[in-house]
């Protein structure tokens, strides 16, 4: 009779405990940091509070938010990418090459799959061969960084006007890139709240072990994520390129993993997955974009910016430790 | 005023558990209540707090039934039930935990002032002075976690109080104290009290009458002192238990369905044998025997190194889970927590988790109610508590944790040929115990092989209709089921310290052993 200690299986949904303010509190801290912020800006800075200031946030973020869904999912899954910024860099100078010989339909094509591709090899190493995500990764990142360099080691600029357009153009009065962002969270909800493949995402970082056991494609499911993952970073640096016209081997997209992994782990994914929700996530990368928008808007120097991200990261996470010592 | 149950019966599917239960409480009395694993116990006592509905007859509190009533409304009606678990929480003050759900409140806040100096009350009426009220429940060892349930069970002023094995996890010295609780609060509050125990030696101490139930039916009522612990031993001896189970029908002659042929994997091997539908394997052996490696070499998690596997009559060779899945065959690992279990989960994503996206769950967009459905049928046949298809898997006690793994099985629908289990009952309370035990009876039913390996001879004995001892990774013997624990844990220690040739020949029921080919 090993199980005769205390069990809290009692504790139905009508015992209203301590504990369960304790759960509402840690729930409402994003969307209440989002909303003090944007209210302190707006007496700083009244511009903020405006439509056109909000779908500029929209824009400045679109790629963020692209490669953080597809990202978090993977952290959900107990796994991680490092090289999302090389990759970035890579499929932006790819894009940038292959405009003039195969215009412009296959030069996004190409990008797709070389982002895809990129993906595949680090799904294949982590998933099917079992290396450590973070150290296959990291390889990856410099891997990939150099490649991109070595590919087009004078930054490219100057792309087709047609292509231009996806950085500016707006459709029923939102930018593209807005649309395109919108898309990527929606398809993000959908396969994570209505698949059938949402639960076994979560359920590898939960524990690896069982979900083999039970029977779950843990391998393909893995490399699946990666390969996703990868797409969605081509899709961000067509994204960026359009935006900035120009893709500049060894500045695209440098730190990207950083910003991804603080926006997504502000979002409320654990480093170690098993959980999470992909309109969390979605707060997290707003408030990002709207702490640098506002910090700008409030002539604060970028040193100062770049510190105050920091510390919301550690104060997301200080949260998190709470929260798993109070379940 | 007494509480009376006439003629209950509850049956699941074809298994009638309680074939036609008379039973009598009277306010003032205590009435031990005893029965063997299996007999029917947590059954009835779900019946009569309204966790289940019997099938036919009666619950009479005074003039009240309690037949369909909801587990608060039988708390309305006067009786109050407390589990073998613990259904206390730690983090919350002895009088909070007392008061939980029924908070004393003053201009719509607690009043933790009134609420300790009741609590102080309540505990000095059952005799108990030593506990702080103000205390946080964690500070307290588990006989008094008990008395502060019981607390909190007598401040609803019930007439009628079922203890389930309250002294299950106590030292002597907390179960005697425990005694004296309950003889206080019987002796001041007239209540009338339902002790239901393993322990034989405590029931002269705390009870006025003993029942004993029997594979469903009251096998007698006497008062306590005429009774001998000889009377009571006999009547819940592991025997009697067997015999509740051994009447489950079986039958050998169908085709094989899983076929060893010098299987080796690993150390373990080479093992052959042959397994009907509807038959039980029971896969014994000491640590380290090699039961778990050859469970995960048939259910495709390790990978076989030699011989034939054969499921129905084809040859198989699996290399992951998966593969052994979609052919039928599943496995519910050892080790819950690391092996099987999804711990932050709700508990319908964890019963459903194999299922998502495969048949019979639709393919293509998940259905959350029909995910509630199949939560609701595995709840109601395995008697899940609590039936809360939204909380975590952590949150259950380690019996209804592990009903859900075994539970994932059972869906509808799945097609399953050949269930492998490892070590089901490892951390699973007694109750629990027989809902599993049942649930096999009734998977064996539909035709499913099953193979279970337990280092627990007495839980092979009742379960298994052949035996597959292995020591040291060979196979010692394959018998049938020779309804002897001594005559297993004698085999595989053999097997341990001797050579393999010496094995089969001598010993006690060597005739029964089929040698193998």
């Amino acid at each position: 009779m090993t199980d005769t200690g205390l069990t809290r299986a009692a504790a139905t949904a009508d015992d209203k405990t301590e504990r369960d303010w304790f759960e509402i509190a840690v729930a409402a801290a994003l969307p209440a940091a989002i909303t003090l912020l944007a209210l302190f800006f707006y007496v700083k800075a009244p511009v903020f509070m405006t439509a056109n200031n909000w779908i500029a946030i929209s824009v400045q973020v679109s790629a963020l938010m692209t490669i953080s869904i597809p990202f978090a999912m993977l952290l959900m899954a107990g796994k991680i990418d490092l090289s999302v910024g090389s990759t970035l860099a890579l499929c932006g100078v790819v894009a940038g090459l292959s405009f003039e010989p195969l215009g412009i339909t296959g030069a996004v094509l190409l990008t797709l799959a070389v982002g895809t591709v990129a993906g595949l090899i680090n799904g294949v190493l982590v998933s099917s061969i079992g290396m450590s995500p973070i150290i296959v990764t990291l390889g990856t990142l410099t891997l990939i960084r150099g490649l991109a360099q070595w590919l087009a080691p004078n930054p490219i600029f100057g792309f087709p006007e047609e292509f231009l357009v996806i950085g500016y153009e707006r459709v029923l009065g939102l930018p593209v890139l807005t649309w395109i962002m919108l898309v990527v969270i929606a398809l993000g909800t959908a396969v994570m709240a209505l698949l059938p493949i949402g639960p076994q995402i979560v359920a590898l970082g939960v524990n690896q072990r069982a979900a083999f056991l039970v029977g779950l494609r843990v391998k393909a499911i893995g490399v699946g994520l990666y390969a996703a993952t990868g797409f969605f970073v081509a899709v961000a640096a067509l994204m960026s390129i359009s935006r900035i016209n120009s893709a500049p081997a060894g500045t695209l997209g440098v730190g990207v993993e950083l910003s991804v992994l603080t926006a997504v782990l502000l979002g409320g994914i654990p480093f170690t997955g098993g959980k999470g929700s992909v309109l969390r996530v979605v707060l997290g990368v707003w408030l990002l974009g709207m702490l640098s928008n506002g910090l700008i808007l409030m002539n604060v120097p970028t040193e100062l910016s770049l510190m105050t991200t920091g510390i919301v990261l550690v104060v997301a996470a200080a949260l998190d430790v709470l929260r798993s010592r109070r379940g | 005023m007494r509480l009376e149950v006439k003629d209950l019966r509850k049956s699941y599917g074809p298994v009638a558990v309680l074939k036609g239960v008379d039973l009598r409480v009277e306010a003032g009395k205590v009435l031990a209540f005893l029965g063997a694993n299996g007999a029917g116990k947590s059954t009835l006592l779900n019946c009569i707090s309204g966790a289940q509905d019997a099938d036919s007859g009666d619950i009479l509190a005074g003039d009240a039934s309690l037949r369909g009533a909801s587990p608060r409304q039988v708390q309305d009606l006067g009786v109050a039930i407390i589990y073998q678990h613990f259904q206390v929480f730690e983090g919350l003050s002895v009088a909070e935990n007392i008061f939980l759900g029924h908070e004393i409140k003053r201009g719509g806040r607690v009043d933790r002032r009134a609420q300790n100096a009741q609590a102080r009350e309540l505990l000095e009426r059952l005799g108990v002075t030593g506990i702080d009220p103000r205390t946080d429940l964690g500070m307290l060892g588990v006989g008094e976690r008990k008395v502060v349930e019981i607390a909190r069970a007598l401040r609803l002023k019930p007439k009628f109080l079922i203890l389930d094995e309250p002294t299950a996890s106590l030292s002597d010295k907390e179960a005697k104290a425990l005694h004296s609780v309950i003889r206080q609060a019987v002796a001041k509050d007239g209540i009338g009290v339902i002790y239901v125990t393993h322990f034989l030696d405590e029931i002269p101490k705390v009870a006025d009458q003993v029942t004993i139930l029997r594979d469903g039916r009251i096998l007698w009522t006497r008062p306590v002192d005429e009774v001998t612990i000889a009377d009571m031993t006999d009547a819940i001896s592991p025997d009697a238990m067997m015999h509740g189970l051994e009447k489950v029908p079986f039958s050998a002659d169908g085709p094989a369905v899983l076929r060893l042929d010098a299987l080796t994997t690993g150390f373990v091997g080479p093992v052959s044998a042959e397994l009907r539908a509807g038959e039980v394997l029971g896969i014994y052996g000491l640590m380290g025997a090699g039961r778990t490696e050859l469970l995960e070499c048939l259910s495709g998690a390790a990978p076989k190194t030699g011989g034939r596997v054969e499921l129905d009559g084809r040859e198989v060779s699996f290399t992951a889970p998966r593969d052994a899945l979609s052919k039928g065959v599943a496995l519910v690992a050892s080790d819950r927590k690391e092996q099987s279990l999804f711990a932050s989960f709700p508990a319908v994503e964890n019963l459903l988790v194999p299922h998502f996206g495969r048949s019979p769950m639709p393919k293509l967009l998940r259905s959350f109610q029909r995910e509630g459905r199949e939560f609701e049928r595995a709840a109601r046949r395995l008697n899940i508590q609590p039936p809360n298809p939204r909380l975590q898997g952590q949150r259950f006690s380690g019996g209804n944790a592990q009903k859900i793994m075994v539970g994932r099985w059972l869906v509808e629908g799945s097609g399953l040929k050949l269930l492998l289990l490892d070590e089901p009952t490892q951390g699973v309370d007694i109750g629990a115990r027989h809902e599993l035990y049942e649930a096999l009876a009734e998977v064996k039913r539909k035709g499913t092989a099953v193979a279970v390996a337990s280092s627990d001879a007495t839980e092979i004995c009742l379960l298994a209709d052949k035996i597959l001892v292995l020591g040291r990774g060979k196979q010692v013997a394959l018998i049938d089921n020779p309804h002897d624990e001594e005559l297993l844990i004698e085999l595989a220690h053999r097997a341990e310290h001797s050579t393999q040739q010496e094995l089969p020949a001598s010993g006690a029921g060597a005739q029964q052993m089929e040698m193998m080919q």
